[in-house]
């Protein structure tokens, strides 16, 4: 039976549990409380200015711009790689003075693996980039506000290369091969087209070193690379290999395209026509003269030795102007070809459907000299 | 039950308030500079792209926590049989503990890829490049432990004639234990990071992958959410794993030991 002082004594017990929990939740608080006064005062802070983005009718990113002409505009032209004969025509274009004579002062500024080049265009509107049109379809489906305005490599040189006495013609010999190891970035859009369109599962997938170290020790190695570069290194390694050429399966991006800000292509097109142009009469240079250019690629990446860089530019002329196509016509783009790499591209899973308005991608007005050379409104 | 309500108030609410405060200021940052996504995703994409990739990001996380953990264990287990050796000899201390430094100041991009030449392509060399990046902590830890027992204590030993063993076994390891338990800490941390950067260079079955190549493949895909999302399961592999070995260190050091505060600084 229980007896009140017990009752009594529990009571006192609960009321003292519950005094206690009051404290303690009291304590909880005045420390949580500068933590909720700061969220509070964000939060406040975040509502009263809205959220509405900057809709001004100019790009605020462009105001420093200098707007006379005596002082020449300072851009860059952000690489995809370490320098070489890929950008051979844009360094021609900085080697010969064409950047100069157009009055605008280039940095060119070398990539590396994974360089960000559709970002920091999208980041930044005075710069340039050079990069290949797969990559700036993934990055137009990232909301990238960049455009593709000059294509001087018309034929992609992505291959896998392979031992030459590995008994491997074809991609559907490839395939076939056990023990093998296929070095290749999976997410590149070529390599998913390759996987979409072969069944690789036989292989050991590898990331891709960078370099061919690897491939010159192992027999049953292939990887990625780019007909007119790796070739000619193995080469003078001793190696002689073979390049199965993806552009023969159908998966043919322009490459090394020049890449531009869409606000700068609105606001300021003549620096983007002066820019086309003189990259165009670069690139044109280049394949006739490599030499002085190629001197100032194997001074910036020392790694590239000169005589490779020759065989680049000679394996470059067919990519360039391909079928024989007149010089003038270099850089051309045409609509269905990015059309069907769009195609490609969502079929392979590289993009969502109707993620990427595909010709919005791309701008041909820049390509256009207007009548007697001059340079004005349309 | 309201000691585990006082747990989640103190560790876990204040955490998650200021999880949310920045991310109500990163997506009204996104909206009013309109930055795009390829340079920096708002955290609802980041959320979206958690969502849509779950099944993979969860199956990525077990791979590479699997190789974690496996080399975490085979570091626990070789770091302390060294911390023995070096113990146990002066002279074996002095000219080895160089060489067990290397393995903290090595950078794992320069040793990975001796790893994959010298022990081939494979789950093996993830596990011991993950083993290889956690063995210090518990090197240098075991043998500050092992060595720092209290003199009396082996003057005891010693008076009652215990052998060299004895005073290895009976001694000097219950009085590391603290010590190898923080350098568990330490190392289950570097585990994870060595299991998903071995992957880089590793490679990866066409079946199973881990968040290594997660990561890469984001990247190649300039999917910058998906980056996010994958490094958000790394850490949050990394906290969980974190949480094991605390649990575990804890559970081993109030059974057996005096005091909770008994986890033992060298």
């Amino acid at each position: 039976m229980t007896r009140k002082s017990d009752v009594r004594g529990r009571r006192s017990e609960v009321s003292g549990q519950k005094s206690k929990n009051i404290e303690r939740a009291q304590s909880l608080l005045s420390d949580l409380r500068p933590l909720l006064v700061l969220a509070l005062g964000t939060l406040l802070a975040l509502g009263c200015n809205g959220t509405d983005p900057l809709s001004l009718p100019h790009d605020p990113r462009l105001a420093d711009a200098p707007l006379n002409i005596d002082e020449p505009p300072h851009v860059w032209l952000d690489l995809n790689w370490f320098p070489e004969a890929e950008h051979g025509g844009y360094y021609a274009a900085l080697v010969h003075g064409y950047f100069m004579e157009e009055g605008l002062k280039v940095e060119i500024v070398p990539g590396g693996p994974k360089a960000p080049v559709v970002a920091q265009v999208s980041a930044n509107p005075w710069h340039f980039g050079v990069d290949n049109a797969d990559k700036l379809l993934l990055g137009r489906a990232q909301k990238a506000d960049v455009l593709a305005v000059f294509a001087p490599i018309q034929d992609s040189p992505r291959c896998i290369l392979v031992h030459a006495d590995a008994g491997i013609d074809t991609f559907d010999d490839l395939a076939r091969q056990t023990d093998f190891t296929l070095a290749i970035n999976p997410g590149q859009p070529f390599a998913q087209f390759l996987t979409k369109k072969l069944s690789l599962s036989g292989l050991r997938m590898v990331p891709y070193p960078g370099n061919i170290s690897q491939f010159v020790l192992e027999k049953n190695f292939a990887q990625q690379a780019y007909s007119f570069s790796e070739p000619f290194v193995a080469k003078q390694q001793g190696v002689t290999t073979k390049s199965l050429m993806v552009s023969d399966l159908g998966f043919n991006p322009y490459t090394s395209a020049l890449l531009v800000n869409e606000a700068l292509a609105k606001e300021q097109p003549e620096v983007v026509r002066k820019m086309v142009r003189a990259s165009r009469r670069g690139w044109q240079k280049y394949l006739a003269d490599p030499g002085p250019t190629n001197g100032y690629i194997h001074e910036q990446n020392p790694e590239m030795p000169l005589d490779v860089l020759q065989f680049g530019v000679e394996a470059l002329k067919p990519l360039c102007l391909p079928h024989d196509l007149p010089e003038s016509t270099l850089g051309q783009m045409t609509p269905e070809r990015w059309e069907t790499l769009a195609a490609q591209m969502v079929e392979s899973g590289s993009l969502a459907a109707d993620s990427v308005d595909v010709i919005r991608a791309f701008s041909l007005e820049f390509l256009v000299e207007k009548p007697g050379g001059k340079v004005g409104p349309p | 039950m309201k000691r585990w309500l006082h747990v989640a108030c103190d560790a876990i609410l204040p955490p998650l308030v200021l999880l949310v405060l920045v991310a109500a200021v990163w997506q009204w940052a996104v909206v009013r500079w309109d930055v795009r996504p390829i340079v920096l995703p708002g955290p609802g994409l980041v959320l979206e792209a958690l969502y849509r990739r779950a099944g993979d990001l969860l199956r990525s996380v077990i791979f590479s926590g699997t190789a974690a953990m496996l080399g975490f264990f085979i570091s626990l287990v070789a770091g302390t049989l060294i911390a023995f050796v070096f113990s146990q000899s002066r002279w074996l201390r002095t000219s080895g503990y160089p060489y067990a430094l290397f393995l903290q100041t090595v950078p794992i991009v320069a040793i990975a890829p001796l790893i994959v030449h010298w022990c081939g392509r494979g789950w093996h060399s993830i596990v011991m490049t993950a083993g290889i990046l956690s063995l210090f902590p518990f090197i240098a830890n075991g043998t500050a432990g092992l060595l720092g027992v209290d003199p009396d204590l082996l003057d005891l030993f010693r008076i009652h004639n215990a052998s060299r063993w004895q005073v290895l076994w009976k001694l000097r390891l219950p009085s590391a234990v603290p010590a190898i338990c923080s350098g568990a800490k330490t190392s289950c941390g570097l585990a994870v990071v060595g299991s998903i950067v071995g992957e880089y260079f590793v490679g990866y079955g066409s079946k199973s992958f881990g968040l290594g190549y997660m990561i890469l493949f984001a990247v190649d895909q300039l999917r910058m959410a998906e980056l996010f999302a994958a490094v958000l399961a790394s850490t949050a592999l990394t906290v969980i794993m974190f949480g094991v070995v605390s649990l575990a260190t804890t559970a081993i050091l109030t059974r057996w030991y005096d005091a909770p505060e008994a986890q033992g600084d060298p």
